[in-house]
């Protein structure tokens, strides 16, 4: 039923005119990209360097929210225009990339990454910051930190996969690797 | 002087043969990769950023300096070994791509830049220094390490 809905949606946009133009300038969409892939080292990059003050690997002698809130503005402005740039990437090949297996898992990983921080902001809410001098926070909060640089080495990693095509609906699979994909076209032959 | 011997010699090594038959040793690898260029732009636009009063003004930019500088080493040791692996695989096209030439010879400016300049004129004391030359040195950083990034992600589309 998802599926169904999600690969409907990914053919509407695929039936556009920008779509494939998108999709067929090499200029624009290799820029996109590219602009996709410099933000993703701002936002990434600032994002790691709060992580590791969480875990206690950097900046011990300086505040956790004070590095946290220094951060913030340059992590965000890298997260929006990665944030619109992957909308337009996902824009120029929307099929394949619906009926990606990594593509499925970079957004799960994506949502766990999100549902993370929310859990930080209300663990230091409701803690009021008590360790924010300590040169190395509590287990839960290093814990946070350390699941934080591994979703988002996650979201990489099945980020870079989106490009190989092992797993691609036209590639002969077991019938959950199709459900699993989306793959509705042939997920239909098998029934 | 021609180093194409020195691509053919890699394009027929061991790393070749594994980079070349295992893609997804390969892809795995190319992930390091990025994660330390992440590791990397992070550490360089902190201490960057720091430098043009544009973010953490309020910690003094020694104390930035210091902290990330170490995790600058890091991530260039991952780059450049997961670089070679990489690189392997695809040795003799790499030769004949300007986008590759680029970005090596962005690197070793970049790394030229950071441990022969950057670093040693502003371990010591900043108040020295002229404010400008600071933020000259701060941009240059950027800029260098940019065309690194850049140049890295256009191999793929050339």
């Amino acid at each position: 039923m998802l599926n169904q809905l999600l690969f409907d949606l990914a053919l509407w946009l695929d039936a556009q005119q920008w779509s494939t133009d998108l999709h067929e300038s090499y200029y624009v969409y290799n820029w996109v990209e590219s602009t996709h892939v410099l933000t993703l080292i701002i936002f990434l990059g600032m994002l790691v360097v709060i992580d590791l003050r969480m875990l206690g690997y950097i900046f011990k002698d300086v505040p956790v929210s004070k590095v946290a809130e220094r951060l913030d503005k340059p992590m965000m402005f890298g997260f929006a225009v990665m944030v619109v740039t992957g909308f337009l990437l996902y824009y120029a090949i929307p099929v394949r990339t619906t009926t990606s297996i990594w593509f499925r898992i970079k957004v799960v990983l994506l949502i766990a990454a999100g549902i993370n921080a929310l859990l930080l902001r209300n663990i230091t809410k409701q803690e009021n910051l008590s360790w924010d001098n300590d040169p190395v926070p509590p287990r839960r909060v290093r814990i946070s930190g350390g699941l934080s640089i591994a979703f988002w080495a996650g979201v990489i990693m099945t980020g870079r996969m989106i490009a190989y095509d092992w797993w691609d609906c036209h590639k002969a699979m077991p019938g959950f690797m199709y459900w699993a994909a989306g793959c509705v076209n042939e997920l239909a032959e098998l029934d | 002087m021609d180093l194409l011997f020195l691509f053919e010699w890699i394009d027929t090594s061991m790393l070749a043969e594994i980079s070349k038959a295992y893609g997804g040793v390969f892809a795995v690898v190319q992930t390091f990769h990025l994660g330390a260029m992440v590791l990397l732009g992070g550490m360089i636009l902190v201490g960057d950023l720091r430098l043009l009063n544009i973010t953490m003004s309020d910690i003094p930019a020694p104390v930035v300096l210091k902290n990330t500088e170490r995790w600058v080493g890091y991530a260039l040791v991952a780059i450049v070994l997961s670089g070679i692996f990489m690189m392997s695989a695809v040795a003799i096209k790499l030769y004949y791509n300007v986008f590759f030439l680029s970005k090596m010879v962005g690197l070793f400016m970049g790394v030229c830049f950071f441990y022969l300049i950057r670093k040693p004129l502003l371990n010591g004391d900043h108040s020295e220094l002229n404010p400008w030359s600071i933020k000259i040195i701060a941009v240059t950083s950027i800029l260098i390490w940019f065309s690194v990034a850049a140049s890295g992600r256009w191999i793929g589309f050339s």
